[in-house]
């Protein structure tokens, strides 16, 4: 992982903050058994819990941490700090460095008593004590924050997080389109832990990284979700839960609707549970012509309902099977041919009007036939394209889409 | 030497020549000999004459000029009323060429307008009346509402007959000077169901394929130029490969971007055709017009067709068994 690659390993090697090294290190220097705790505090991913790390390994201290992902409980932290914090290390000479991570991330019931037990490690510790919070200002630290020297941690610039990306990856030997880099700094908002992860997401065994490649990063993200909702909504034997799990999905209903569509041919085998399914889909599109047609938003929830609940309930029994789902044709099509659809249109306009018909009459009763004839004859298309005005590309167009 | 369509370039010009439909030819001549027409409704089956008498009597009344005087407009291919009512209200602005007192509005598959539409043409046709005259082109007229049939003086055109049909080969045989077994013509009657549009477009691929027309040529055409992807399509869903019947169905309705109502008509000709037990043929002709139905009203045609095949293979899945 590259965030842990490129971890700093001494406080100069910090992107920024250099504000907040000073005050860090005069606080340090400082601190006396008894004295108060530094806070380290702001937004995600901008070096916070690094820069303790780095500290340590300069001052030559060993670093007790615990973090959110641990059950913060008052047993607990006293059984974790409790008496370390009391003791001298156990190797003797080393100083120690406490290190809370997240404080803010302290639950009200599980960790019931935690901020108790945070306050005595405070004032009891023989050693300093660094807490970290994304939001100091939460309700819970009000008492805790009174022990503390709160040190601000701000955004990193966009420019500098652009610079660290740049210098990864010249490391790793990836080129890396400004702009590509750039779009990924913005995206993450001063968050630099975020923004070398999605680098190192997008640059997944690649050498040359193009602007685009940000947008599949964004797709990527939205598939995962959407994945699991498929799985949900196909495997589920219970309907709400069905209906449920749409609701982390980052997409408009009408979308995870093609989703749904496209796969459940996949999911389910008997042609029976295939069909209800259908019919469910089908019943749920009706809604959605009602929403269109009279602008009745209210159907919305109809339409969710039957495409998801509506299509779990009609399996006689979930598949034990791994599905590969995949992304809708129809979605794919429209957006890969966006451009072309509409150059055709223009020229079948063109030719509707010198047959006087319908675009939809010269599809169903005068291509099938002149492509044929271009097939047969040599120069026909050119001919063709001149009787009805139409460049090569179009003719082209025509027989692509035809074929 | 450039190419035409024989379709295009044999559409007869003068009333005279147009095959057949003499009840209302007669009937329109006495119109355009005073020079006033009415409001009128051509209904009737595709390709037996209903837009080249439209076009017919634009060269009658406005005879070199009849081009600027009419407004062609197509209501499958003008998204929603407005457009049209907007081309309208900027062609009845201007006054008719060559003296006469109104100009032509032809709407062609008037019958695609939702009811909705059609009650705001209505509107508007009252509202250019003094301008103006409309020519409404449908294949059903049951599916123009009443309002705007009391408007118009209604023509119906009969389906054609095999004489009919043949009459307007021969014209193409005789004006491009082709030779062509008898056989040959037969098939294209057979194959062309009275459509004479495709009469001219079956003559004229089949003429590629060799200096003499035989009947084989014209089904070899038939089925190439025309394979027959809704068979396939039943038949794969028939046997169970859903996704397979799918991907036809995908490949007509986004690629070929064809109407889903065309669609479910072929479906509806060819149900009777399938190996299923009779019963279960009734029940997909209903589920079939409970799906065409759905989408008249407006919903997606791929979701609805998708949904028929699915039953058609459930209904497979029990007869092979």
């Amino acid at each position: 992982m590259w965030t842990v690659k490129y971890k700093p390993k001494r406080l100069a090697e910090v992107v920024d903050q250099a504000e907040a090294k000073e005050k860090l290190l005069r606080w340090l220097e400082e601190w006396k058994p008894g004295g108060k705790a530094a806070l380290l505090y702001g937004p995600p991913g901008n070096g916070k819990t690094c820069t303790v790390e780095a500290l340590a390994e300069e001052k030559g201290l060993d670093l007790l941490q615990t973090n959110a992902s641990d059950v913060r409980s008052e047993e607990k932290i006293e059984r974790f700090l409790g008496r370390s914090v009391k003791e001298a290390s156990l190797l003797g000479t080393r100083g120690k460095l406490i290190l809370i991570d997240e404080v803010d991330g302290l639950e009200a019931s599980a960790d019931r008593g935690g901020v108790r037990a945070i306050l005595r490690i405070i004032r009891e510790s023989a050693f300093p004590v660094i807490l970290t919070a994304n939001d100091p200002w939460d309700r819970r630290l009000y008492e805790i924050r009174d022990l503390c020297e709160l040190i601000e941690f701000k955004k990193v610039p966009i420019r500098d997080v652009v610079k660290r990306l740049e210098y990864i990856c010249r490391s790793e030997g990836v080129k890396a389109d400004p702009k590509l880099l750039h779009a990924i700094a913005e995206k993450n908002r001063g968050d630099l832990r975020g923004a070398i992860l999605d680098l190192e997401t997008i640059a997944q065994g690649r050498k040359q990284l193009t602007p685009e490649d940000l947008e599949a990063l964004g797709k990527r993200e939205q598939e995962t979700d959407i994945f699991e909702a498929l799985r949900t909504v196909f495997k589920a034997r219970s309907a709400l839960s069905a209906k449920l799990s749409i609701s982390n999905v980052d997409m408009d209903p009408g979308e995870i609707f093609w989703w749904i569509a496209e796969n459940v041919a996949n999911e389910y085998e008997r042609p029976e549970d295939l069909a209800r399914a259908y019919e469910a889909l089908a019943r749920a599109d009706l809604f959605r012509s009602r929403i269109i047609h009279r602008q009745n938003w209210r159907m919305q929830a109809y339409m969710v309902d039957l495409m998801t609940a509506g299509v779990s309930q009609a399996k006689k029994e979930p598949y034990r099977k791994f599905t590969r789902y995949q992304r809708p044709e129809r979605l794919r099509f429209y957006s890969k041919t966006m451009v072309e659809r509409e150059k055709l249109n223009q020229a079948l306009r063109r030719i509707a009007s010198r047959l006087h018909c319908s675009t939809r009459k010269v599809k169903t009763e005068f291509l099938p036939y002149l492509l044929y004839q271009a097939k047969k004859q040599k120069d026909f298309a050119e001919k063709l394209a001149s009787a009805f005005n139409l460049t090569r590309e179009e003719i082209n167009l025509i027989s692509s889409f035809y074929k | 030497m450039s190419l035409e369509v024989w379709a295009e370039k044999y559409r007869p010009t003068r009333l005279d020549e147009i095959i057949n439909q003499k009840h209302v030819v007669a009937r329109v001549r006495v119109f355009v000999e005073e020079r006033n027409i009415p409001h009128m409704l051509f209904a009737g089956p595709p390709g037996t004459g209903k837009t080249t008498l439209a076009l017919c009597i634009a060269r009658e009344l406005y005879g070199d000029q009849w081009r600027q005087n009419i407004l062609e407009t197509n209501a499958s291919d003008e998204r929603g009323i407005d457009v049209i009512r907007g081309k309208i209200k900027d062609f009845a602005r201007t006054m008719a060429l060559g003296g006469a007192e109104y100009r032509i509005v032809v709407l062609d598959e008037a019958d695609a307008l939702t009811a909705e539409a059609q009650q705001a043409l209505r509107r508007t046709m009252e509202t250019y009346s003094s301008t103006v005259r409309f020519i409404l082109i449908c294949n059903y007229s049951s599916k123009i509402i009443p309002p705007i049939q009391s408007r118009t003086a209604v023509f119906r055109f009969k389906a054609l007959s095999e004489a009919d049909v043949r009459e307007f080969i021969q014209r193409i045989v005789k004006g491009e000077k082709l030779k062509i077994e008898e056989k040959a013509v037969e098939a294209i009657i057979y194959l062309c169901e009275g459509d004479l549009r495709r009469a001219a477009n079956l003559l004229q691929a089949a003429s590629a394929l060799g200096a003499k027309i035989t009947e084989s040529m014209v089904y070899e055409v038939a089925s190439q130029a025309r394979p027959d992807d809704v068979k396939r399509m039943l038949e794969n869903a028939y046997k169970g490969k859903f996704k397979d019947a799918r991907e036809i169905l995908h490949r007509m309705l986004l690629s070929q971007g064809l109407a889903g109502e065309d669609v479910v008509r072929e479906i509806h000709r060819q149900i009777y055709g399938l190996n299923l037990p009779e019963e279960a043929k009734v029940r997909l002709v209903e589920a079939l017009g409970e799906y065409e139905f759905r989408i008249s009203e407006g919903a997606d045609s791929m979701i609805q067709l998708e949904a028929f095949l699915a039953q058609l293979a459930a209904y497979g899945g029990k007869a092979l068994k």
